[in-house]
């Protein structure tokens, strides 16, 4: 326990000296800095006003009448003649009504111009994960801080990958919950420029007291310049980053560093990143792998796949493939992650290092992969690819892809790029391989084999009956598409080929 | 008659001279017990229990709150997930084991059919499955804390409660049982008021706390089946993966907050009506005068309780309810606010030209008054739209809902309790003590939660393990405040036992009630009334009785024949 009262007490003298005379002066609402704040701070004002009044009038009266009519003896009794006034009771039904209805007009016709995003507005989009939030400006620039112009309407378009979160800016008056599932919008328009804070208000776990992040409101031309300056993430003051330092600023903004901090502090919810490249990894199977570059590469691309002892699956959203691509569609942004997690381990080596940090005068560095390397998609055989199509075809009639992307995206079921062939996790703790048995099995008879994180029953047992002829399965549709799920693998080899072509001619 | 004959006869007619306390020995006595009285008890002291747990971790809230960094969980997740427990299970504890079912529970339990004039509840033994159903919903609270404390705060929002690891299954299961014991005491109270009302006791008849407690029970009948469902699919949610309320499964997290504000929102009535109903009931005794408006306040309770059906929305302002709704939702919440001035301003009118005491139970009502009053106008400010989403999800709600459950209902329930007491017991407790207690209960309450309506507004967002440190010196104010309660509390309880041991005997009518429930001795026999009393006036009249120094309580003068027998000591 760390008993820190000292800057307490630093803040308690300067709270009683410089706020409070301030927050009694405007009855306890901040000043806003929005457009909208006046309306807010009218309402506030009257309400409280009204409340104020009849606060004191209930008391004073309550006080008055405990003094006036104090009883003196215990036989006194009041006076049994004043029990009702029909009228004067309507009069206190009424007037508190007519007051209230005030109220409910003004904060609705209020309220419709705060939710009402005027057209031509900036538009930025928010990203709310536990617990970070992440800025996209329509330049392609990514922030964790949030950037405004003064004097200028700003649509803003919410998304959460995981649970719940709350928007909210009280010095702009301004909160809108992001729900999961549905696009949330807000807009705001600040007077002028200031700096604040973005909390979230919506519980989402853990980390909910540590998610906010800063409001930067500055005039339009150095709001410009601040935009531009971030989607050029490769470069800082016109100098050019060196790829660690740049995989810093991502660390950053991407909001990696919620969870996975650079000081080697324990209790974190995923692994640090200090001390990683390089080191020897624990996974949930008690085997030890080296986190070298592959390594830190398929953790971060397919979150899920690669899974560390002692670290729950299904935490990381697998939203940072995309992010990453967006920012370098060449793969140089999560080569500087991937970097940045080098220049803080000391057991980075030539194999945790991206290919373009590494020493070129180093001996064995083989560029070129393996000779054991698993088949590419482009490695079909040929006889396989008119099956490719007519199972790709299959797929859309199924509509398959409404729940498995074959982009590595997340969905309801596992994605299946990059799935035949690969090692698969099953909830049973056991690693299989994705061959070709399994995955028809899978197609089959789903919840059989059921992948660790997806939940029994959400896949329709139906497929088997809908792929079969009257008597057995239909294996050359099963087969098509099997060859189109090979089409889309990094990791697809002879075993999970479908047998009959390739492998036997 | 031996003790072996009175075990016999539990639930009949007991013999004059003993009471319900000692008609009938040992454990069995009152575990299988079918007298209101005795299962009122239990649940008082089952509630108070809850409530010294509930206030405990309220305790370590605030004492976590005195620091920015949090003084007891910091540095870590894991830390502060250990704090979200807390508040998780000190708003689980609160709500759904204190606040809901103790005051229709114990007191009304005790006092509901005295003040009807009735043997005991229409069905004692469903009145004793209630009971049961509290305490085996509230062991599955405690046994899914031991599993993995739930961190979901009381609200289980989704898609937080569906994915979290802590042991929300149980928890849920837990409160479905509680639910059930919150329908079957409104199912059971309803029928004892239409049914079990003695001859000449009309409905315009019956005291306000009969009829608060009706109002009450027409809200557990129709309003907590609802919630019964939403948690059933939280669990189907869970266990299965149906995906009505995971949005990762194509469902909506919303729709869960409706199904569970349909029901949270009129709980909220729940909690409050049984409390207006004591605070009528003191009122009026310790102003020697009748009620004013009687069918004004009657009928707003009713109103109350049927608009409070039809105002969870708010609760949705900024969570993506459409314009419109959002309209009709401000609009209800800001009807339902009529009712309530129209009591407060009623029970100022009672007070016009009475003879006021101000004995403890006084006390705790006019401290309802002022702080209800506060809780009820910052709730004006919470239901119009436009502060609202400046003001939703932060200190200024947690504020205000503490000062209309905390100021509100545990303040009128505990002055409820020193009211109905020496009834329950048969004992004085220290005046000048209850009355201390209750100055100190009313400075701590105001200095916890009014600092809380300021940080809220200055920007603070509620359920938060550490803070920024503009807000310090607020925080430490509230936590203050919450030792001053603390210190009360125990006070009280203090001077409570203590009465049960040395305090003086009670008189059958120690303030001067003119409601059946101040007819029989204190405390009254298994039977309650010897004969069957008959009514022929309203509830409050004080012009007829006169006190009597000898017994330390108010006797009849003119005796009329509903109080036929009132303050006879045995």
């Amino acid at each position: 326990m760390s008993f820190n009262f000292a800057p307490g007490a630093a803040n308690i003298i300067q709270m009683t000296t410089l706020k409070l005379p301030g927050v009694l002066a405007a009855w306890g609402l901040p000043h806003s800095d929005a457009v909208t704040g006046p309306d807010v701070q009218f309402l506030w004002d009257f309400i409280l006003g009204v409340a104020v009044f009849f606060t004191v009038l209930i008391v004073v009266l309550m006080v008055f009448f405990s003094i006036r009519y104090h009883a003196k003896t215990k036989n006194q009794v009041g006076d049994h003649g004043h029990t009702h006034n029909t009228a004067l009771e309507l009069t206190w039904s009424i007037i508190p009504l007519i007051l209230l209805m005030i109220m409910f007009v003004l904060g609705f016709k209020y309220y419709l111009n705060m939710d009402t995003p005027p057209s031509g507005a900036y538009k930025i989009d928010v990203q709310a994960k536990q617990w970070s939030w992440t800025f996209v400006y329509p330049n392609g620039g990514i922030s964790d801080k949030l950037y405004l112009p003064a004097g200028r309407p700003v649509r803003l378009d919410m998304t959460s990958s995981d649970v719940l979160h709350g928007f909210w800016i009280p010095r702009l008056s301004i909160q809108k919950d992001v729900v999961p599932g549905r696009v949330m919008t807000v807009w705001i328009e600040a007077k002028k420029s200031a700096r604040m804070w973005l909390q979230c208000a919506e519980y989402c776990g853990s980390g909910h007291s540590k998610m906010r992040a800063r409001v930067i409101v500055e005039p339009y031309a150095q709001f410009k310049k601040s935009v531009h300056a971030i989607a050029d993430i490769w470069k800082q003051n016109g100098k050019t980053l060196s790829l660690a330092a740049v995989g810093r600023k991502l660390h950053i903004t991407l909001g990696c560093i919620a969870c996975h901090n650079m000081t080697g502090a324990p209790g974190g919810v995923g692994p640090t990143w200090k001390n990683l490249a390089g080191s020897k990894v624990h996974d949930t199977n008690g085997q030890v792998v080296v986190a070298n570059y592959q390594y830190l590469k398929s953790a971060i691309l397919h979150p899920g796949h690669l899974k560390v002892k002692g670290y729950p699956r299904g935490i990381m959203p697998n939203t940072f493939a995309a992010q990453l691509k967006k920012i370098a569609p060449n793969g140089r942004a999560l080569d500087a992650l991937i970097a940045y997690i080098n220049s803080k381990s000391k057991y980075a080596n030539q194999q945790s290092l991206p290919p373009e940090l590494r020493k070129s005068s180093t001996t064995v560095q083989p560029s070129a992969k393996p000779k054991t390397a698993p088949v590419k998609a482009s490695g079909l055989p040929a006889a396989a690819l008119p099956f490719v199509s007519k199972g790709k075809v299959l797929v859309q009639t199924f509509g398959c892809t409404g729940c498995h992307s074959v982009t590595g995206a997340s969905g309801v079921g596992p994605t299946w790029k990059d799935l035949a062939g690969s090692a698969v996790t099953l909830t049973t703790g056991k690693v299989v391989t994705a061959d070709y048995k399994y995955l028809r099995e899978m197609i089959l008879h789903p919840g059989t084999l059921l992948v660790k994180g997806a939940t029994a029953g959400v896949m329709s047992g139906t497929y088997g009956s809908m792929l079969s002829g009257p008597k057995h399965p239909h294996e050359k549709k099963l087969k098509a598409i099997i060859w189109y799920l090979n089409s889309l693998s990094d990791h697809a080899n002879k075993a999970s080929w479908p047998p009959g072509v390739g492998t036997k001619k | 008659m031996t003790t072996a004959e009175i075990s016999e006869h539990i639930g009949e007619h007991a013999p004059i001279g003993g009471n319900y306390l000692n008609q009938g020995k040992g454990i069995k006595s009152w575990l299988f017990t079918l007298d209101h009285k005795r299962i009122g008890l239990m649940y008082l002291i089952s509630g108070l229990t809850m409530f010294f747990i509930g206030g405990m971790l309220a305790m370590v809230i605030r004492t976590q709150l005195l620091v920015p960094n949090g003084l007891i969980f910091h540095g870590s997740y894991e830390a502060y997930k250990h704090y979200n427990q807390v508040f998780t299970l000190h708003g689980i504890i609160m709500v759904f084991m204190v606040l809901v079912p103790i005051p229709p529970g114990a007191l009304g339990n005790f006092v509901l059919p005295l003040m009807l004039g009735a043997k005991d509840v229409a069905f004692p033994r469903l009145n004793l499955l209630s009971y049961y159903l509290y305490i085996t919903g509230a062991i599955m609270a405690v046994v899914s804390t031991l599993l993995g404390a739930v961190d979901t705060g009381w609200t289980f929002y989704t898609p937080f409660s569906i994915q979290t690891e802590t042991y929300v299954v149980w928890m849920v299961l837990g409160i479905f049982l509680l639910g059930f014991s919150s329908i079957l005491t409104g199912l059971n109270f309803i029928v004892t008021i239409h049914k079990l009302r003695a001859p000449g006791m009309k409905w315009f008849r019956m005291p306000m706390f009969v009829w608060a407690s009706y109002a009450t029970s027409i809200i557990q009948v129709a309003a907590t089946p609802v919630l019964g469902v939403t948690l059933l699919l939280l669990v189907a949610e869970r266990v299965m993966g149906v995906g009505i309320f995971n949005s990762a499964l194509g469902g909506d997290p919303v729709l869960f907050q409706d199904f569970f504000w349909f029901y949270s929102h009129p709980a909220v009535y729940i909690m409050i009506l049984p409390a207006m109903g004591i605070v009528g009931e003191i009122i009026t005794v310790f102003s020697r005068k009748p009620i004013f408006g009687y069918k004004f306040i009657v009928m707003s309770s009713l109103a109350i309780a049927l608009i409070g059906f039809v105002v969870w929305g708010h609760h949705l302002f900024v969570n993506g309810q459409s314009a419109e709704w959002d309209a009709i939702f401000s609009f209800m919440t800001f009807f339902v606010a009529v009712p309530s001035a129209v009591k407060v301003f009623n029970w100022l009118a009672t007070m016009y030209k009475g003879a006021i005491s101000l004995s403890t139970p006084m006390l705790y009502a006019l401290s309802f008054i002022v702080l209800f009053t506060i809780g009820g106008f910052t709730g004006v400010i919470l239901g119009a739209l436009a502060t609202n989403v400046v003001l939703h999800d932060t200190y200024f709600v947690v504020a205000h809902f503490h000062y209309v459950m905390m100021g509100g209902t545990i303040i009128a329930f505990i002055g409820g309790l020193h009211y109905w007491w020496p009834k329950m017991f048969g004992k004085m407790y220290n005046e000048t003590l209850g009355r201390i207690t209750c100055v100190m209960l009313f400075i701590g309450i105001n200095l916890t939660f009014f600092p809380q309506f300021i940080v809220g507004a200055e920007g603070m967002p509620r359920r938060y393990a550490t803070y920024l440190p503009q807000y310090q010196l607020y925080m430490i104010a509230s936590t203050v405040g919450a030792y001053i309660q603390l210190a009360a509390f125990l006070l009280m309880a203090g001077y409570l036992i203590h009465s049960l041991v040395r305090g003086k005997k009670a008189p059958a009518n120690p303030w001067g009630a003119s409601t059946l429930d101040w007819s029989m001795a204190s405390p009254p026999t298994t039977g309650n009334f010897q004969e069957m009393p008959v009514v022929t006036q309203g509830p409050y009249h004080y012009d007829d009785m006169e006190y009597d120094g000898r017994l330390g309580g108010f006797v009849h003068v003119d005796p009329v024949p509903a109080l036929a027998g009132a303050g006879v000591e045995h």
